[in-house]
């Protein structure tokens, strides 16, 4: 009970200077709030990424003359697939008419001439499994190995984006995100101390009458932590303002991208760890 | 014994602020250190309760409490044996009387309903109830010293340390003031005081004095009456006109 009244103590205590305390709240909930913005970022950007690594696409091509009957059996075979998202077949035929069509009739008719050059193909889009980086290299050599296919293209690049955006986000964003907590904790630990210096002679009094450590210290640290509890709030309440503001802003062609706010794990460990950073600094601040 | 020290001495760097200071207070006891300015009378307090470190000593023993092994933890406990009242009172002055009494309480963990009970018994010898919501910085100077008196009392200390507790006050409150301590001590509370001025002492005759020089005791603790010389601060004319100033108001 005591521990309460002490931790209620210092929340009042932080009345004393109202300007300061506000000012200080102002500076760490930016802070937090700067932090939110490059976690709302990556994540952003890690689920977009995952949106694409998701697909990989893959154009098959059979040998020129071979039978029909035996890629139809081949395409079947791929419609059956369970990883299988979507499929564009065309045999040599309908090839040729994609192509005439794609240079204009005419013209297309006279450059290629009446001899169809072109091999029966398949267009198979296949879901990726996430948590498996080699799947698509797997798939890329069965599809090789099917009867009869000439050649299989599918551009690996779709897979290393992801790895690279994984290695930058490590590389750099969590640093930065880790900075910021530095400065919202150099800021409250920086408060702390002057509210200390400024409560010197009460602390010399308290100390004078036998109070503990603790009794001094306590009331201090829950000030501290009450701080970033309450900038912690104001940080995440900015975040969803600024994030609904913006969720349109690139849904439209040819990005369709919206921007989602932070799952609630991520906005708690947002909120947790600037309460850990408030508490942290505090302690230290207050420690002699 | 409450307070017992044998050869104590304590040093600033090379500078010898205490050199082998012996003094035995027994419970009950009223003893008045004096001597001039820099003699080492507040060095010898701080070290009393536990603000210094003792140097070098053969025993250093306060309320039961070993001074020369003394961990940090045990500095509260001290403490709170222990009321301290100072020169410039120490007190908060935007905090109420109320408030400022009542910390010597809270800091041990005093129930709230005995708090205010036993700060308003307090401030009722004191003279300070109808005050007691007042913030302290709107008071008097020697209302501000007796809420730290109130302060060092209320928690029925073993013993009171007042250091030049009436070096801000005019002889008149200083004698109100010290009838108080005579108060306290009548009810059996042991007091060390330091002072410099010689008509503190005399306001208190039942008091045993030590004087210091230099860091170091001269001669014997003996009573006010009987102290060879003038061994304090004699009074000043102006002093001892307001003094007579004020004796005759109080009659």
């Amino acid at each position: 009970m005591n521990v309460v009244r002490l931790a209620g103590r210092g929340v009042r205590d932080l009345a004393d200077h109202p300007l300061a305390q506000v000012f200080t709240l102002a500076a760490v909930t930016l802070a937090a709030f700067l932090a939110g913005l490059f976690l709302l970022l990556l994540y952003n950007i890690d689920r977009v990424m995952l949106e694409q690594r998701g697909e990989v696409t893959f154009q098959i091509y059979w040998k020129p003359g071979a039978e029909q009957k035996e890629i139809d059996k081949a395409w079947e075979a791929l419609r059956a697939d369970p990883a299988l998202k979507t499929i564009a077949t065309f045999t040599p035929e309908q090839a040729y008419e994609e192509l005439v069509r794609s240079f204009g009739r005419e013209v297309g008719r006279d450059a290629l001439g009446a001899r169809n050059p072109l091999p029966a193909t398949a267009q198979a889009t296949f879901a990726v499994p996430t948590d498996d980086a080699e799947w698509a290299r797997g798939l890329h050599q069965r599809l090789k190995g099917l009867a009869n296919v000439q050649d299989v293209h599918f551009n690996p690049l779709q897979m290393d984006l992801a790895k690279s955006w994984v290695n930058i986000s490590r590389g750099l964003v969590w640093p930065l995100i880790g900075l910021l907590a530095l400065v919202a904790g150099l800021i409250v630990g920086n408060t702390i101390k002057l509210a200390q210096i400024s409560r010197l002679d009460e602390v010399e009094i308290l100390r004078l009458v036998g109070a503990t450590r603790f009794y001094i210290q306590l009331p201090m640290l829950s000030g501290g932590a009450f701080l970033c509890l309450v900038s912690g709030v104001l940080a995440l309440l900015l975040l969803k303002v600024f994030q609904l503001l913006v969720h349109n802003v690139l849904n439209i062609p040819p990005l369709f991208l919206t921007i989602e706010f932070l799952p609630l794990s991520q906005a708690l460990t947002l909120f947790g760890g600037l309460v850990l950073v408030g508490l942290t600094s505090s302690w230290v601040a207050v420690k002699e | 014994m409450l307070v017992e020290l044998e050869r104590v001495s304590f040093n600033f760097g090379n500078n010898w602020a205490l050199k082998d200071v012996s003094l035995r207070l027994d419970k009950g006891e009223f003893l008045f250190l004096t001597g001039p300015s820099g003699a080492g009378k507040t060095t010898l307090m701080r070290l009393l309760y536990a603000a210094l470190p003792v140097t070098r000593g053969v025993r250093a023993e306060v309320c039961g409490f070993d001074l020369k092994n003394l961990k940090g933890a045990q500095v509260p406990k001290l403490r709170r044996e222990i009321g301290v009242v100072f020169q410039d009172f120490k007190i908060l002055p935007r905090k109420t009387v109320m408030a400022n009494v009542a910390m010597a309480l809270e800091v041990r963990g005093t129930p709230r309903e005995l708090v205010e009970r036993r700060v308003r018994a307090v401030l009722r010898v004191l003279k300070l109830e109808d005050k007691a919501y007042e913030a302290c910085e709107r008071l008097s100077g020697g209302e501000q010293q007796r809420v730290a008196i109130a302060r060092s009392v209320v928690v029925n200390p073993k013993l009171i340390l007042a250091d030049e507790p009436t070096g801000n006050l005019d002889l008149g409150l200083s004698r109100r003031l010290i009838e108080v301590f005579r108060q306290f001590h009548a009810y059996g509370t042991s007091i060390v005081m330091a002072t410099h001025s010689s008509e503190i002492l005399r306001m208190a005759p039942e008091a045993k004095v030590l004087h210091l020089q230099d860091g170091m005791v001269c001669g014997d603790m003996c009573s006010v009456e009987s102290q060879p010389g003038p061994l304090v601060q004699p009074m000043t004319q102006a002093e001892r006109a307001a003094m007579e100033e004020d004796a005759e108001g109080g009659s």
